[in-house]
């Protein structure tokens, strides 16, 4: 694995295309650019054992989600927000042939020269024109022979296009006053469009269900949806008033991704672990290459964990002393101490910063998505901290040949 | 001009403040668009400056149409406008509770006037705001919400405007909005002085107050 630099004075063109061609809206955050100005190159022995260990992840994940399904009194262990606890039983009738499970798994290259995996985003996983069409626009400008790149969005708008009638509505729901939300959503909805299929956006609340059924109930988009492509997190979607928002749980409208999700969502999911074990649901994957992860109250004065919470999102409030600041680690504390079981502690892991050609070092996160258990791409980032959080940057990800 | 031309001239390579530009409506824009359709297109008087003011940059809260052509406007003096509009647009025929048709022909109009001038690549930034981002009302479910707030995220750091010579912020509008003023609490706690204006009198200096968390 290394990193290569986009040609220095090239890369205001590259950022401007990023923008443009790539559906990179959001290309700063406050003096920080979110576009990295190199490109992750992994080698096709890296790339073919990322592929192994991420199915095998996800075939332990899918196992252990379909278990946890039909005994939800084990479940209690993962603390579920209330709101969503009471929903799931609703799950019953949850049929993975139906729906599109989508996943990303974040490998993070250790200083022991091997990888250690520090979640899954199980429920609402981003960057998908960034593991698309950016690796693609990096290639023309370093050498295009030499490098190749997956195409995660073909993989995923083939893999909705097989549970879907010919050209079915699907409702992109998101949060709308975001546009970073939309620029995922638009990236993907352009693609089922171009593929004749027709793409709605909408809010979690233009949905509506009759008969388990998803209806839109958007302005000028009424009527029967035949897919639901969710991007709106389960935590935020349970305190949408009124509550319109449990037909989600037990519809039969085919969906990515089904509330299945959240078992696997929540940074509690190792805790269940034994317990699965009593039932022969393995999890000998995850536990190789997961710190080991337990209750807050376990690891106190315990200096070598870190605290995670349960519901986290992009990095923020991990307590990675050198990573944050010193207000930021002693607030994340305060909450550690007032909610413990809204947080978790894992054991921390030395990440293996890698050197640019211009001498900078950036630590990384590389994601590896899965679809139905199969790999399906990558979506990585980059950060001077050893904590991958908002300031970190987007970087493409190409596999370079052997020849 | 294609939108990347059009992108290019608000925030042409090598100048300061260009990489707060966002993109949003800039993407938004209709590749066949050209202006052609009735624009009020009268550049307004500043009556609330009169030079150029070295450590100062200014933020312009008002209707994005005004906002834009008041952006303009400032060049004269030679500030920068950089438009941070954040909001989606919906799917046609559909109502929303922000209107943001006219933001991309007036980005395109803005172009035509900035093509001509030649700003200094360090000038100050006018950042570009639209009032109407906070429109949440939703006559009924059915109704598109794109109303969005400014973050602190979408504009510098005060680290950043001091280490550039800034220590003054005005703001020209009618009044504060929550969003911007969490903002710009956090700019006066580390010394950047905030002036209002609200486009008719001179700027005068305020003091924001704390905005707690809903």
């Amino acid at each position: 694995m290394k990193l290569v630099s986009i040609p220095h004075d090239q890369f205001a063109r590259y950022r401007v295309d990023a923008i443009f061609d790539c559906y990179k809206w959001d290309p700063q955050f406050l003096d920080d650019g979110t576009l990295a100005q190199h490109v992750l190159v992994i080698t096709e022995e890296e790339y073919e054992e990322l592929v192994r260990l991420t199915e095998a992840l996800d075939f332990e994940t899918r196992e252990a989600e379909m278990f946890l399904n039909h005994h939800l009194d084990l479940a209690k262990v993962l603390a579920l927000p209330k709101k969503i606890s009471h929903e799931l039983k609703k799950m019953s009738n949850y049929d993975p042939n139906r729906h599109v499970r989508l996943m990303r798994y974040d490998f993070h290259p250790t200083i022991e020269g091997k990888w250690a995996v520090s979640e899954v985003n199980s429920d609402v996983p981003g960057g998908f024109a960034e593991a698309s069409l950016l690796p693609k626009l990096a290639i023309q400008y370093l050498a295009p022979n030499q490098y190749v790149s997956i195409d995660f969005g073909e993989r995923l708008s083939g893999a909705i296009a097989k549970k879907i009638k010919p050209h079915g509505t699907i409702m992109f729901v998101h949060c709308t006053s975001y546009s970073d939300d939309r620029q995922v959503m638009q990236y993907i909805g352009d693609k089922m469009d171009s593929l004749g299929f027709r793409a709605i956006y909408g809010a979690a609340d233009h949905l509506r269900f009759q008969n388990q059924e998803a209806f839109s109930i958007l302005d000028g988009y009424q009527g029967k949806v035949d897919f639901i492509f969710r991007f709106t997190p389960l935590e935020w979607l349970k305190d949408i008033k009124p509550k319109t928002w449990e037909g989600y749980f037990d519809t039969i409208t085919p969906s990515c991704n089904h509330p299945i999700s959240i078992f696997a969502q929540t940074k509690r999911f190792p805790l269940i672990w034994n317990e699965l074990a009593k039932h022969h649901i393995k999890l000998d994957t995850w536990r190789e290459l997961l710190p080991h992860t337990t209750r807050v109250e376990d690891a106190r004065g315990k200096s070598d964990y870190i605290y995670k919470p349960a519901f986290g999102r992009v990095g923020e409030k991990i307590s990675i002393p050198d990573a944050c600041g010193k207000e930021e680690y002693q607030a994340i504390l305060k909450a550690v101490r007032k909610h413990s079981k809204d947080y978790v502690a894992q054991k921390r892991f030395i990440s293996k910063p890698f050197e640019t050609p211009e001498g900078e070092k950036f630590h990384v996160c590389l994601g590896s998505y899965t679809i139905d258990g199969k790999h399906a791409g990558f979506y990585a980032r980059i950060s001077k901290k050893a904590r991958i959080d908002s300031s970190a940057q987007d970087i493409p990800v190409v596999i370079e040949r052997n020849s | 001009m294609s939108l990347k031309e059009v992108y290019n001239i608000w925030a042409p390579f090598g100048s300061r403040w260009i990489d707060w530009v966002r993109p949003v409506p800039f993407v938004s824009i209709n590749p066949s668009y050209v202006i052609r359709e009735w624009i009020d297109d009268t550049i307004p008087t500043i009556c609330y400056m009169r030079d150029y003011c070295k450590d100062m940059a200014i933020i312009i809260d008002l209707p994005a149409v005004n906002s834009i052509k008041e952006g303009i406007a400032l060049t004269a003096f030679g500030y920068r406008p950089i438009p941070i509009f954040n909001g989606t647009n919906p799917m046609p025929n559909t109502k929303a509770t922000t209107n943001n048709l006219l933001i991309g022909p007036l980005l395109i109009w803005g172009a035509s006037k900035l093509h001509d001038l030649s700003l200094k690549a360090d000038a100050n930034p006018v950042f570009l705001l639209d009032k109407n981002r906070l429109q949440r009302y939703k006559i009924d479910p059915s109704v598109f919400d794109n109303s969005w707030d400014v973050y602190s995220q979408d504009l510098p750091s005060a680290e950043y405007f001091l280490q550039h010579g800034i220590h003054k912020i005005l703001v020209r509008s009618d009044y504060v909005e929550r969003d911007l003023g969490k903002i710009l609490y956090q700019f006066q706690k580390r010394n950047i002085q905030i002036l209002f204006t609200n486009g008719y009198e001179e700027a005068k200096k305020i003091k924001i107050k704390k905005i707690r968390e809903k």
